[in-house]
């Protein structure tokens, strides 16, 4: 009896798998087959035609590679900001007792969650409207900043509580003046944090849509993001083997980012979940 | 180096530090020991600078550093964790406080190799703290104080991150090293072995306060009150209460000689370490009488438990004679190793 | 701007008071000092910048909300120019208006199928049945699971438009149904915005039990395998109450996410004839296609407000429950 209820629990098992597998492949499938094929079509199969016309095509887009260097400009910007803004925040934040810091930390993570783009969409687009910075790429980077900072900060001093304060306090009875602690012990230390959160924010930045769609309308000025939606949803029959090209070429950095992180970090800020 | 009326108060009303006074000797190896929360710590981050007295001064030599900052007070302090940069090399790490100093490149690195040198660390410039032993982390730690020159040395738990061998072999090089360098040197810790052993003399703190100042003798022999007593000695002490009555002191049962001083009918408790308290076979006179209740095998001796008339008091017979439990047995206290506390407040008496 | 995608790991300590962190053995708590000598000047200095940042662009424009909700403001004509005050008119008409109900009717259905039940459940059970397997399929799996998340939005919606296509789509084509199959993103709007939503953001909920379900104490497992526990059994008594806590900030912040996810735009933009209008989309609808500002703007405060009650109510949930 318990050898049958075994057995049969096992194909379950295998069944689960094997659905699961289906379910999460099939979609992605799409995206490997199709740009090497000459025909391209909706459906997922072995191309017919291999080829990699569809490479040189993209590339003699005209937006194409534009919105790649977009994403690029405001992947780079948004990191630069974010990293020192929370750089600084953060290790303030940890080190001194400011009045209400833990409310604090705890409202911006919240407001952070809860305030996306879509509750603040209108006010947003005024904002920026009257700050006259619509279409502006400038302008999408002190948004896409303002949003991310509150868990950037949170992350990172929660890494930065974790170095040990004596590493600051040495260096100090050794003479050395606050500016030369940081540079010199706290900054080489907290690295490793410092690299995660400038990966997280290229990654939100290189896939975010929203408020680059809402706040920037020519079309060179749009990151790849938003230039794939374009893509397909400009009048006529989309064209597929441009479609999937360019989003296969748009993924790719994203997932050797993760890679890169998960590899080097494991995706651990800090000493894991504290129960 | 001294401290007059330093006292250190958190917020939240919790006084770490109540009013110390402290004078320590030009060279001297000073310990600073009590359990947990005593505010020895507290005590030594404030003569460090690392943390800012609510009342009172600190003098280090001529100077009143009271109101100077950490780096300015010519002090070196090495951490419990020894907090060596984990992104430096050893060399790098010996030579931080000179590079704040500004030496020059040259300069620096061949102090740290003297350094180095001197605390056994040669070839180890190289490498980077994760790569070395606990040992050797401690001695790049030390080597990284020694290097700056300072006028005093603060050890915060210098030896409580090693493992109990290590932890031996250390004490003797910590106590080499300091006689070498005969710089005046303060350290915490809240082992009062390690304090025995390494110090010139010992400040026993218990909640903010000092209780006891002296040398590891003193201390050990006549500690001024109960918690001194308590708190010194690998063995408990027996603290037994007693009352003065005639000529002598009623205690668990025996009479003991009377000290000058104490009034008549007067409470005590009489302290005698069971180092001191031969157990013995045969009736003696002047002796505690009791039975066996636990014997204790401690290597060469061993720890006998008594039953005196209610009051447990250990005693220690020597390897091979251990009496049987229940058997009745006599403690004679050794002469001269009798202490005798006023009951109500723990002061000595004699 | 998209939803912040932290990680299970991190984001399972957030809504809950950080814990003390291990004090040494023999030392007590002290107050936190300044260890650098920073001293509050600069160190309100440095946290200056980002709040300033985190202040016009994020809290500013929640709080101009409510202003803006207030007025007639309208992207063009003589409203644009000259916005007035028209007090709560456009919360009246918003609360009697039978497209919102129905929109946040549908953000319901979209949250509760997709979020609440479909990847927590999804994310639960797989991470559940994980465990026991072999590393490579555990790896396989976790991999597609995971790509289903990182890859951008614009991106895994038009896979799915094209998986979903009529004609020539791969759903169509295993049914064989092809041409002239069902056109699922037509037909069936908010079954096929829901089955996207699990397929896309199962990750995250996978990760966090992942790691909740390691932290179960083995001995405890192994305890109720020794009483003769059925699985079920086991999950129930053990697993539960000791991944109570994960739940809940998992269910919370990915109902928040969910609520405000305005992918769903990229595979139906709201149709067919607002079929699949969730909140998002019509607020995206009303301010930018309908122009109408000051009433998109009293829409965005009302969903701000939806959003900070269930956050309320969940951490409310979690609190009562981890004290009881």
């Amino acid at each position: 009896m318990n050898l049958a209820r075994a057995v049969v629990g096992r194909i379950l098992t295998y069944v689960v798998f094997g659905l699961a597998t289906a379910f999460f492949a099939v979609p992605l499938l799409w995206l490997v087959s199709t740009p090497f094929d000459a025909n391209p079509g909706y459906a997922v199969h072995w191309p017919s035609t291999f080829t990699l016309h569809n490479f040189t095509t993209l590339w003699h887009n005209p937006y194409a590679p534009s919105s790649i260097e977009n994403s690029v400009l405001l992947a780079v910007g948004t990191v630069v900001i974010v990293v020192v803004g929370a750089a600084l925040a953060a290790y303030a934040l940890s080190r001194i007792r400011i009045p209400g810091r833990d409310a604090l930390l705890y409202v911006l993570l919240l407001l952070s969650s809860v305030i996306t783009g879509t509750a603040a969409m209108v006010p947003t687009f005024l904002l920026i409207f009257q700050l006259g910075l619509i279409d502006s790429r400038f302008g999408v980077v002190l948004v896409l900043s303002g949003g991310l900072l509150p868990a950037a900060i949170f992350l990172l001093k929660d890494f930065i509580d974790a170095i040990p304060r004596s590493y600051e306090e040495s260096a100090r009875v050794f003479g050395a003046s606050p500016l030369q602690i940081l540079r010199h012990v706290v900054v080489p230390v907290a690295r490793p944090g410092l690299a995660t959160i400038a990966v997280w924010t290229v990654v939100q930045v290189w896939g975010t849509f929203l408020t680059p769609f809402i706040l920037l309308s020519s079309t060179d000025k749009q990151p790849a993001s938003v230039l794939v939606n374009t893509f397909y949803t400009e009048g006529g029959s989309p064209n597929l083997g441009l479609i999937s090209t360019f989003s296969l070429l748009y993924s790719i950095p994203v997932v050797l980012m993760y890679l890169f992180a998960w590899s080097r970090y494991g995706f651990r800020f800090h000493g894991g979940i504290k129960s | 180096m001294a401290v007059e009326g330093l006292t250190k108060e958190f917020p939240g009303g919790v006084r770490a530090l109540d009013a110390l006074d402290l004078s320590i000797a030009d060279g001297e190896f000073f310990a600073l020991l009590g359990p947990s929360g005593c505010g020895k710590t507290t005590l030594l981050r404030t003569i460090a600078g690392l943390e800012s007295p609510t009342g009172g001064s600190v003098r280090i030599g001529e100077r009143d550093v009271t109101a100077l900052a950490p780096g300015a007070r010519d002090v070196a302090m090495v951490f419990q964790d020894y907090a060596l940069f984990p992104h430096m090399t050893v060399q790098e790490n010996i030579a931080y406080p000179l590079k704040i100093k500004r030496q020059p490149r040259a300069e620096r690195a061949h102090r740290a190799e003297d350094v180095a040198a001197q605390l056994g660390l040669g070839g180890l410039m190289p490498r980077r703290p994760a790569e070395l032993s606990g040992g050797q982390q401690q001695r790049v730690a030390l080597a990284r104080a020694v290097a700056c020159h300072p006028s005093v040395f603060l050890f915060d738990e210098p030896l409580s991150n090693l493992d109990a061998r290590l932890r031996l072999e250390a004490r003797t090089f910590i106590k080499r090293l300091q006689r070498q360098l005969a710089v005046t040197t303060v350290f915490v810790t809240h082992d009062q072995a390690e304090a025995l052993a390494l110090a010139d003399r010992i400040a026993v703190m218990d909640a903010g306060r000092i209780r006891q100042v002296g040398t590891p003798r003193d201390v050990f022999r006549r500690p001024a009150n109960t918690f001194v007593a308590n708190f010194i000695g690998s063995t408990p002490m027996n603290l037994v209460p007693g009352e003065v009555r005639g000529t002598g002191i009623a205690v668990a049962g025996a009479t003991l000689p009377r000290p000058d001083g104490l009034a008549d009918g007067e409470p005590v408790t009489i302290g005698i370490r069971p180092e001191y308290l031969p157990v013995l076979a045969d009736e003696q006179d002047g002796t505690f009488t009791g039975e066996v209740s636990i014997v204790e095998h401690l290597g060469t001796s061993s720890l006998v438990t008594v039953d005196v008339g209610g009051e447990l008091l250990g005693g220690v017979v020597p390897e091979g004679e251990e009496p049987d439990q229940g058997a009745r047995v006599w403690l004679r206290p050794m002469p001269g190793r009798v202490l005798v506390y006023r009951a109500e407040d723990g002061t000595l008496v004699a | 701007m998209g939803r912040p995608r932290l990680t299970p790991t991190d984001l399972a300590a957030a809504p809950a008071p950080p814990p003390a962190a291990a004090a040494k053995p023999s030392r007590p708590a002290r107050p936190i000092t300044d260890v650098v000598g920073l001293g509050r000047p600069r160190a309100v200095a440095f946290v200056a910048p980002a709040l300033a940042l985190i202040g016009v662009f994020l809290v500013f424009p929640a709080v101009w909300t409510l202003y803006i909700g207030v007025t007639n403001y309208r992207l063009t004509g003589a409203a644009a120019k000259a916005p007035s005050f028209v007090g709560v008119d456009n919360y009246r008409t918003a609360l009697s208006d039978p497209a919102f109900y129905h929109s946040l009717w549908l953000t319901l259905v979209f949250v509760l199928g997709s979020a609440a039940i479909g990847q927590n459940v999804l994310g639960l059970g797989l991470a559940w049945v994980l465990r026991q397997a072999n590393r490579w399929v555990r790896r396989l799996i976790e991999s597609l699971v995971l790509l289903a998340w990182i890859l951008p939005s614009s991106v895994v919606a038009f896979l799915w438009i094209a998986l979903l296509d009529r004609d020539a789509g791969t759903v169509n084509e295993l049914l064989g149904h092809t041409p002239g199959g069902t056109p699922w993103l037509v037909a069936y709007p908010m079954t096929s915005i829901v089955v996207f939503n699990i397929w896309r953001g199962t990750a995250f909920s996978m990760m966090l039990y992942s790691a909740a379900l390691s932290s179960v104490p083995p001995s405890h497992l192994e305890t109720a395998r020794l009483a003769g526990s059925s699985t079920a059994q086991t999950l129930r008594d053990v697993v539960l109450p000791h991944i109570r806590r994960y739940a809940v900030t998992n269910t919370l912040l990915i109902t928040l996410w969910t609520f405000n996810d305005f992918t769903p735009f990229l595979l139906t933009a709201g149709g067919p004839n607002h079929r699949s209008e969730v909140a998002p989309v019509y607020i995206y609808n009303t301010a930018i296609i309908g122009g109408q500002m000051g009433y998109s703007g009293a829409i965005s405060l009302i969903v701000l407000l939806i959003n900070l009650l269930l956050a309320l109510v969940y951490l409310r949930a979690g609190r009562a429950r981890s004290r009881s």
